[in-house]
């Protein structure tokens, strides 16, 4: 193995439909380090949600990699068996999506759905995986952990349900998250505190972040890099400083045009937030 | 919309069945050539070429019988429908609008027509009112004036919290015209699949009833009379009851014919709200039959 | 009536939702003013009482405190036929967020858009028909659409329907709640450009919206709208460049954007403690 820092690599990967032959993805590479975050960009139909569900193997029915190579911690996927992919998803790789609450039972307390991935798992007491579940809670930053974990799925906002998502997803220590439009559907001030989340856990405890949205702006808040998907290819790659500033296809300047048009950007004087919070945190 | 039914092949059918079935029962008794009532010598005789369908027990013409009985048989569907509509849909619609008490009021009442055993209901109306078509014929579309009250309130309660109902009651829309312009028309489509069926029900049932000699009383001619009449002599006539029998089956057939065909040309809206309707019938024309 | 005096007055509005054991506050005493002709953005999430707000105001709520007052008159406490009077003026009109839904599906656009004005029955049928040709123009659409049923159009042709619908009365007022969000960006821009003209043209405008971002372009002031309360009020500039409570500070600082980058995660979570956010 030659870069031991490197957790997952795809190169020159292609995704096929093999009902009507047609290529879906079509020569992707990309780098994932220890630590890093990788953002993809691009609208529906990119492919970028293919390719994560490649890296996941969970590609739906009828789709397949057809040519290429994805390398997860040092294993070329393409040998594992299903058996090896329900060792490896979890425990060293994992996802959140956007609709949070089609992955939880309704019918079941949050905590205990929490608490059964981690006693199944890890094989430990019910006790111990309860008191885990209720750290793991607490660790996503929710509230009231002891309230939640008796809550039911109905009974939680859109950004605690995702928050329990993620608590979920980490509760085996992965090496890398992907969280695919994890944020599309929430608020925006929800938004940044699940973004912030993200970022927090990265930080503590190491874990390598693939972030997918459709929206630039989204992707440049926590990004080291960035790649901009379109029709199946990756049509510019970066680090995000170069391709908010110096954008080189032309579709990434469309991206950047439109939210600079219709976001919030060209309200804002330069500069002004910043001030105000400095002197919020220096009152506080 | 029955433009829309006659491009169906199923739905042409059903209309062109039921329109004889009207000839039937406008023209019907003036087209009898013998009078259905008059008795002759020759009882029990086949077909001849005076007498098509030949004679009954007591020497009449059972063609004569079955086109005089046409009219009653068809009127009393007609009835039933017609009563189950009045009592059923109009408060159906209404209960959504009318404010909680009569909501309250009439749902309850709904509800104990729907627990009233059939047979006690009909005798003790018969007892009332008097044996005759039309009371009986009242008696059962009181008993399936549930399933109009039903479907009907259904579709109102969705078209009333829909938005466009707030966006006319915003310009200063009125109950009435909320439910003239805006409820009818998603009334109407879910309520004539429930006409449909009814009728077939209710030819049914007037049959069934006329069978066992409720409501019309002999020598009055019926189809399901005819139908009753013949049965008796089958040793002497095995092919007798048939003539009656495939009429009545032919009429109901083409009126849930027609059902499907509304159904089929209302599209999603309709077909959830049918559903309902068929169940409720059910059991209703089982106990007469 | 003194000229000054708002057109729209909320004052103190309290609603709830709800039987009697379940019950829970929607509005919180929120208070909000909008004058003759100006265009007045409310920004709020989900739950924050948005809608609520609108719904009361035009009466399709009922309020449990507080009073609403249009052009001089109190509103709140009308009974149905006062407000079918008062609306039948069409002093003031909504626009809701999916026009698939507001607008009768088995009516065409033609009958849709007439409905206010028969109702009014006060003009004759050509006269309607000159009207309606008129808002039809003024929100870019062809005549042809009005032999039409909402379903054969497209969504950003169908708002711009809703928003003519509006229009026919003459309002002096209009309320749109999420008038863009349900759009793609092209029919966005579009609709807000149809906005902009209205606003040039004098109406006062209210505009309800998630996203701050689409309203900053076309609003004079900005109210915002946290937990059933309007805890903000100032000119457009002011809520985006100097917010000054904690949650507007808050809100502009989760907006997502490209030119200020990652903000300080630290002054965030300052900011959420502050605010109470779960």
């Amino acid at each position: 193995m030659a870069d031991d820092d490197i957790v997952l690599s795809l190169r020159d990967v292609t995704i096929t439909n093999t009902a009507d032959g047609a290529h879906l993805v079509r020569g992707v590479d990309l780098t994932l380090r220890r630590g890093a975050v990788l953002g993809i960009v691009g609208e529906s139909g990119s492919g970028k949600t293919l390719t994560c569900r490649a890296v996941l193997g969970i590609l739906p029915p009828r789709f397949e990699v057809s040519g290429g190579e994805i390398d997860l911690l040092g294993e070329d996927v393409a040998g594992l068996s299903a058996r090896d992919w329900q060792r490896l998803r979890g425990t060293e790789i994992t996802a959140v999506f956007q609709d949070p609450a089609s992955y939880l039972n309704p019918s079941i307390r949050v905590g205990k759905q929490i608490a059964e991935v981690v006693r199944v798992k890890k094989r430990v007491s019910r006790k111990a995986a309860q008191a885990e579940a209720l750290a793991l809670l607490d660790a996503v930053r929710l509230r009231n952990p002891a309230r939640v974990y008796d809550q039911y799925p109905h009974e939680l906002s859109g950004g605690m349900l995702q928050r329990v998502l993620i608590a979920t997803a980490v509760a085996l220590d992965p090496q890398i998250l992907i969280a695919d439009e994890a944020t599309t559907a929430l608020d925006v001030t929800v938004q940044a505190e699940i973004l912030d989340l993200l970022l927090e856990l990265k930080e503590r405890t190491g874990l390598s972040l693939i972030v997918v949205s459709h929206d630039l702006a989204v992707v440049a808040q926590l990004c080291d890099e960035v790649l901009v998907m379109r029709g199946g290819e990756i049509v510019e790659r970066g680090r995000t400083d170069d391709i908010l500033f110096d954008p080189q296809h032309e579709y990434t300047r469309l991206l950047i045009d439109e939210h600079n048009r219709y976001g919030l950007d060209r309200f804002l004087t330069l500069g002004t937030v910043p001030d105000e919070m400095k002197e919020l945190t220096g009152v506080a | 919309m029955v433009r829309r039914i006659a491009r169906l092949r199923s739905g042409r059918l059903a209309l062109g069945i039921l329109l004889v079935v009207l000839v039937l029962a406008v023209f019907g008794p003036a087209l009898a050539p013998f009078d259905p009532l008059a008795g002759t010598d020759a009882a029990l005789a086949g077909p001849s070429a005076d007498h098509w369908l030949g004679t009954d027990y007591l020497g009449r013409d059972v063609l004569s019988r079955i086109l005089a009985g046409s009219t009653v048989s068809v009127l009393g569907a007609v009835q039933v429908a017609l009563i189950a509509l009045v009592v059923g849909a109009v408060p159906g619609i209404l209960s959504v609008y009318l404010g909680r008490s009569f909501e309250w009021l009439s749902l309850r009442l709904v509800d104990t027509l729907i627990a009233l055993p059939f047979l006690v209901f009909a005798v003790a109306v018969t007892a009332l009112l008097g044996n005759g078509i039309p009371q009986a014929m009242f008696t059962v579309g009181i008993l399936v004036s549930p399933v109009f009250y039903r479907v009907s309130r259904a579709a109102a309660l969705t078209v009333s919290r829909s938005q466009y109902v707030e966006a006319a009651l915003l310009s200063g829309a009125s109950i009435g015209w909320v439910v003239r312009k805006h409820v009818w028309a998603k009334v109407l489509p879910p309520l004539s699949i429930a006409l449909a069926t009814t009728m077939g029900a209710g030819f049914v049932v007037v049959s069934s009833l006329t069978f066992l000699g409720i409501g019309v009383q002999p020598p009055a001619p019926t189809w399901g009379g005819v139908l009753a009449s013949e049965l008796q002599y089958l040793s002497y006539q095995p092919w007798a009851p048939l003539v009656p029998t495939v009429l009545i089956m032919l009429t109901v057939w083409a009126f849930n014919l027609l059902a499907d065909a509304v159904r089929d040309v209302t599209g999603e809206a309709g077909r959830a709200l049918t559903r309902p309707v068929t169940t409720p019938v059910a059991p209703v024309t089982q106990r007469t039959a | 009536m003194s000229p000054d005096a708002p057109l729209l007055q909320v004052a103190d509005l309290d609603v709830h939702y709800g039987s009697r054991r379940s019950r829970t506050q929607a509005l919180h005493g929120a208070s909000l003013d909008v004058f003759r002709g100006e265009t007045v953005g409310i920004i709020g999430e989900t739950g924050s009482g948005k809608s609520t707000l609108a719904r009361a105001a035009v009466g399709l709520i009922s309020v449990s405190g507080g009073s609403v007052t249009i052009g001089g008159e109190v509103v709140t406490g009308f009974s149905d036929r006062k407000w079918r009077d008062f609306r039948r003026r069409g002093v003031v009109q909504l626009v809701f967020q999916d026009p698939l839904r507001s607008l009768d599906p088995d009516n065409t656009i033609g009958a849709s858009l007439a409905e206010p004005l028969i109702l009014q029955g006060r003009a004759s049928r050509s006269e309607i028909a000159d009207v309606i040709r008129t808002h039809l123009a003024r929100v870019r659409l062809d005549e042809d659409v009005l032999d039409r049923l909402p379903g054969e159009l497209s969504g950003g042709q169908r708002q711009r329907v809703a928003v003519a619908r509006a229009l026919v009365t003459g309002p002096e007022l209009v309320i749109l709640d999420e008038p863009v969000s349900a759009l793609d960006s092209a029919n966005r821009v579009q609709v807000l450009e149809i906005l902009a003209d209205l606003r040039a043209s004098g109406v006062a405008l209210v505009f309800i919206s998630h996203d701050l971002g689409s309203v900053a372009g076309i609003t004079d002031r900005v109210a915002v709208l946290y937990q059933g309360s309007v805890v903000e009020v100032d000119v457009t500039d002011a809520i985006v460049n100097r917010p000054q409570h904690d949650y507007t500070r808050l809100l502009v600082g989760s907006a997502p954007t490209l030119a200020t980058g990652s903000l300080d995660r630290a002054r965030r979570d300052e900011l959420r403690s502050l605010v109470g956010a779960p």
